[in-house]
């Protein structure tokens, strides 16, 4: 019987070898471009980067009405105009992903310096348990230090750490209970106590009523942010030790970006208690690595309450001056090895009149996810809008900071490509901040149209008082039909 | 733990080796312990339903076989079916019965609001209670001596290869064998793994991979068009049976490793002629508890029509309830009822034969017939709510000429699928395991490479558990 079994098993081994070689030769690249996407993140890093910065989604979110819509890792470029500062951007991510981004860079690149935000709200069990992290963690599965089959068995039989919201949420509960306050004289034993406590008291509003708005808030304050960091067992911290060790094997220089909180809103919902929990964890951070030879720049206190732009959950997601001054603080912070390079840059503070988006992914519109090379009309780019992505790519432009001269006539052209008579629309919002979100539609079809080629659409609008006083235009296609349809080459000029 | 996990690879083996490895007179332990363990897995408070569930019913058993006044014997048997109906309604039913009670009293307009429950359903509750049930029915008729060791019961309610989603056995079948002294042997772990092999390849290749598209049309039925809301009905009527039939694939191959054979729970159900055919090939330790426990007991069909056709609908609702806790399954089962009857009297009254041989025109279209009434029929169980399943069959019928969203289906989803029904062709009334060794050595291995690499390189990388471990 055993030499039986001995020979099916070596047979066994035979047949994973050369399946091996056949996943890796004709499959792998496919799976990886299908199920860890992140990679690309990594491969699309210039060759002459000598800066990468590590971020999650405070590198590239912007305000509606910014004049400057770039990433702080651009304008950290900016500093540094004839090095090449590069970014690896994924958003919710944190330290243990960013570790398996940085494993991808090639070893014979010229990265000197990394950056890598340190974000105080992935030290919390909100984060570390997030619903999230069972897509992160499968994203990164077949990135491992394996052989691509043995990578592509894990991910098949899913050993990765897999649970559904529910268990998710009881981790959250289940860590919030046992995770009693210790250093600090509080009323509350744990951050559940805290939360009822608040829920129960609520913030009252100017005629003393239950503000239904600023409690809950208050209470996500007081969840994301109530916890007594531990170096000695927070996840985190271990994800950030293997960072630097990988760093070191590298030859690497780190560059720790502790990122501003809204401790202004912290404050003023919740109180100095919690200001204090924040700045003793950022603090513990500080030390923690400092001491481990990191460079750790101290930006907690930077930005002020207007410049976060989410208003309803407290993020690090920040306004244009926001994001320049967290980009300055990092820069100065490189003078230590790039001192020479150094360059103040000059920002202008006019927005732009022309615009012209190509789809070629170098301008910052939204909806850059319908960005596709199915089709295109110049370059190998268009954007694709239909059915569950029924908006092309968007201009969101800051109108409030225009000059009364150039608001009198916008003129709008574009290429766009469609195979039936279902109509897109032109949609022009105008949105004046907390007080009026109007939407003007003009049709861009006619029975004229040519079907399955690329057909030009021109018009010149008057702007009415509503565009002219908006804070933000916006300025899209819409196709709610499941039909596809493709714009390219989209220009805006303002007269 | 579920079989398709990197967990279950390594405890299988392990408890397979500690299995064989200590004297036969212990390994009932290492089953035993496996077996716990395995259900802890999911949620270690609920082995405590169990433990009830199988002292209740150990000792209900020895007693009714003791005592002599039938009387007695009887109210024995309430207790039982009590306590393990009690823990099945309290934990499947109870908030089905509060939210339909309270919508009735909301309607009627009477000031009453039974209380709802957070309750969350033990894995595999309506399998092991149906198991240990028919234990101490079996008991109480004479059919089965009370068994003495405790251990040997409490392995027969909870043997980890078939514990959560059946199949459902019979105490007379599973723990003789359960007893006996196996030896490891080549031609069990040969099967064993054959099994295991072909159940992973139709769960994670063909069930997987048809999840995320059939999820796709059951969630916004009104943004298809018709053509893919069939196609999305016909995907899911493959997926449930690629996904069950999977994991009793799987059941079985685990427990064969260990020299206990389990009953085949599918038998190519979509070659069936009719819907009374239908139910012995689907499912079929469920349909034959129902018939030894429902509906023989009830009469069969020694009865008048009348009475034959109450009977066949109380069979098929009470499956429909066993399913889940939801207007829809009760739909369901009623639908297989009805059309059970309707294609009896109709076959009667045309004098339809159902005869045919197999793989003839008359055996095909029959089948085909089969097929698009219990695709049809799906559309309840699939759906979340009878409304949904009313929303479904409107959007089917609406041609809805805009659709905002269609289903793209990579080809190599077709071609596996197409693989699948083919093999079912091909193993019409027989297992894979005994079709496969037939084959020649090398052409086995053929075989094989291809299961490992499809399984390897085209399972679903989604996490989709076993749709009837929700039952």
């Amino acid at each position: 019987m055993w030499k039986k079994v001995v020979l099916n098993f070596l047979i066994l081994i035979g047949v994973l070898v050369i399946s091996n070689y056949v996943y890796t030769k004709w499959f792998f690249e496919d799976d990886l471009k299908k199920n860890s996407d992140i990679i690309q993140i990594v491969r699309e890093l210039p060759k002459e980067t000598e800066i990468v910065y590590v971020a999650e989604s405070s590198n590239i979110t912007y305000r509606m009405d910014d004049l400057d819509k770039r990433k702080i890792s651009e304008f950290i470029g900016d500093y540094y105009p004839g090095i090449q500062v590069s970014d690896l951007t994924k958003a919710a991510s944190h330290a243990g992903i960013y570790k398996v981004l940085l494993e991808q860079i090639p070893k014979e690149s010229k990265v000197k310096i990394v950056i890598i935000t340190l974000n105080l709200r992935s030290f919390n069990a909100q984060w570390i348990y997030s619903n999230l992290e069972t897509a992160l963690q499968k994203s990164v599965v077949l990135l491992k230090n394996n052989p691509p089959l043995v990578n592509r068995f894990l991910l098949s039989f899913k050993a990765y750490d897999i649970k559904t919201d529910k268990e998710r949420q009881a981790q959250i509960i289940s860590y919030w209970k046992s995770a009693k306050f210790k250093t600090q004289h509080l009323p509350y034993k744990n951050v559940i106590e805290w939360d009822r406590f608040m829920a129960q008291k609520g913030i009252l509003d100017s005629s003393g009523r239950y503000d239904t708005i600023l409690t809950p808030l208050a209470c996500s304050y007081i969840k994301t942010y109530a916890f007594e960091l531990d170096t000695l067992s927070n996840i985190r911290i271990k994800d950030f030790d293997k960072i630097i060790k990988l760093a070191k094997q590298r030859g690497w220089n780190l560059v720790f970006n502790l990122l501003p909180e809204n401790l202004e809103q912290a404050d003023r919902l919740v109180g100095k208690e919690l200001v204090q929990m924040i700045e003793r964890n950022a603090e513990i951070l500080k030390k923690y690595y400092s001491n481990k030879g990191v460079v750790v720049v101290d930006n907690l206190h930077l930005v002020k309450d207007d410049q976060f732009i989410d208003r309803d959950f407290p993020t690090e997601h920040y306004a244009e001056q926001g994001r320049k001054a967290i980009a300055e603080q990092v820069s100065k912070s490189l003078k230590c090895w790039y001192g020479s390079y150094y360059k103040t840059p000059i920002y202008t503070t006019i927005p732009k009149t022309t615009l012209l988006n190509t789809c070629e992914n170098s301008e910052i519109w939204n909806q850059r996810q319908t960005i596709t090379t199915e089709k295109s009309y110049s370059g190998t780019k268009s954007s694709l809008y239909y059915g569950e992505n029924p908006y092309c790519i968007t201009l969101e432009y800051p109108i409030g900071r225009v000059s009364d001269s150039l608001k009198n006539k916008l003129t709008i052209s574009f290429w766009y490509l469609q195979n039936s008579d279902s109509e897109a629309s032109l949609i022009i919002e105008s949105i004046k901040f907390n007080q009026y979100h109007l939407t003007n539609q003009y049709s861009i079809t006619n029975s004229n149209s040519k079907k399955g080629i690329w057909e030009f659409y021109s018009t010149t609008i008057e702007l009415g008082d509503s565009m002219k006083n908006a804070d933000v235009l916006k300025i899209f296609l819409y196709n709610p039909t499941g039909e596809k349809k493709y714009v390219d080459d989209f220009y805006v000029n303002f007269q | 733990m579920l079989f398709n996990t990197i967990e279950f690879a390594l405890f299988l083996p392990i408890v397979l080796i500690l299995y064989f490895s200590i004297p036969h007179r212990w390994r009932w332990c290492i089953l035993l312990a496996a077996s716990y363990y395995f259900y802890m897995c999911w949620k270690v408070e609920y082995i405590f339903l169990i433990l009830f569930s199988t002292l209740i019913d150990y000792f209900m058993a020895i007693q009714i076989e003791k005592n002599p006044n039938k009387k007695w014997k009887f109210l024995l048997l309430l207790v039982s079916l009590v306590t393990n109906f009690g823990l099945l309604f309290y934990f499947k039913y109870y908030n089905f019965v509060s939210t339909s009670l309270n919508e009735l009293f909301a309607y009627i307009k009477m000031d009453t609001e039974i209380p709802m429950m957070k309750l969350l359903l033990p894995v595999g509750i309506s399998f092991y209670t149906f198991q240990t049930l028919s234990y101490t029915i079996d008991v109480f008729f004479g059919k089965q001596k009370a068994e003495k060791h405790l251990g040997y019961f409490a392995l027969y309610v909870t043997y980890f290869p078939q514990l959560v989603a059946g199949p459902i056995e019979r105490f007379s079948t599973l723990t003789p064998q359960l007893k006996e002294k196996h030896t490891f042997t080549y031609e069990n772990l040969k099967k064993g793994f054959q099994m295991i092999l072909y159940g992973l390849f139709i769960k994670m290749v063909i069930a997987d991979n048809l999840s995320g598209f059939v999820d796709q049309i059951y969630n916004n039925p009104t943004q298809y068009g018709s053509k893919d809301l069939i196609t999305g009905i016909f995907l899911y009527s493959f997926q449930i049976y690629s996904d069950f039939f999977g994991y009793s694939t799987i059941a079985i191959g685990s427990s064969i490793l260990f020299g206990v054979h389990l009953m085949d729970n599918f038998k190519t159900p979509y070659l069936a002629k009719n819907i009374a055919e239908f139910w012995q090939r689907w499912h079929i330790s469920l349909s034959t508890w129902f018939r030894d426990y429902v509906y023989f007991p009830m009469g069969g069909n020694k009865v008048a029509k009348g009475r034959w056709f109450l009977n066949i609908m109380v069979v098929f609702v009470a499956s429909g309830i066993w399913h889940g806790a939801n207007w829809t399954f009760l739909i369901w089962g009623f639908l297989y009822g009805l059309i059970y009857i309707l294609e009896k009297l109709f076959n009667d009254l045309f004098h339809i034969h159902n005869k045919w041989k197999p793989f003839t025109i008359g055996h095909l279209l029959l089948a085909l017939k089969t097929f698009v009434l219990v695709t049809l029929i799906w559309i309840f169980f699939r759906s979340q709510s009878f409304h949904d399943a009313m929303v479904m069959f409107q959007s089917i019928f609406s041609n809805n000429s805009s659709p905002k969203a269609s289903l793209i289906i990579p080809a190599f989803v077709w071609i596996f699928l197409g693989l699948f029904i083919l093999s079912d062709f091909l193993f019409y009334n027989k297992r894979f395991d005994i079709q496969v060794n037939k084959m020649p050595f090398w052409g086995r291995w053929v075989v094989y490479a291809v299961l490992i690499f499809s399984i390897i390189v085209f399972s679903g990388v989604d996490n989709f558990p076993f749709i009837y471990f929700q039952f």
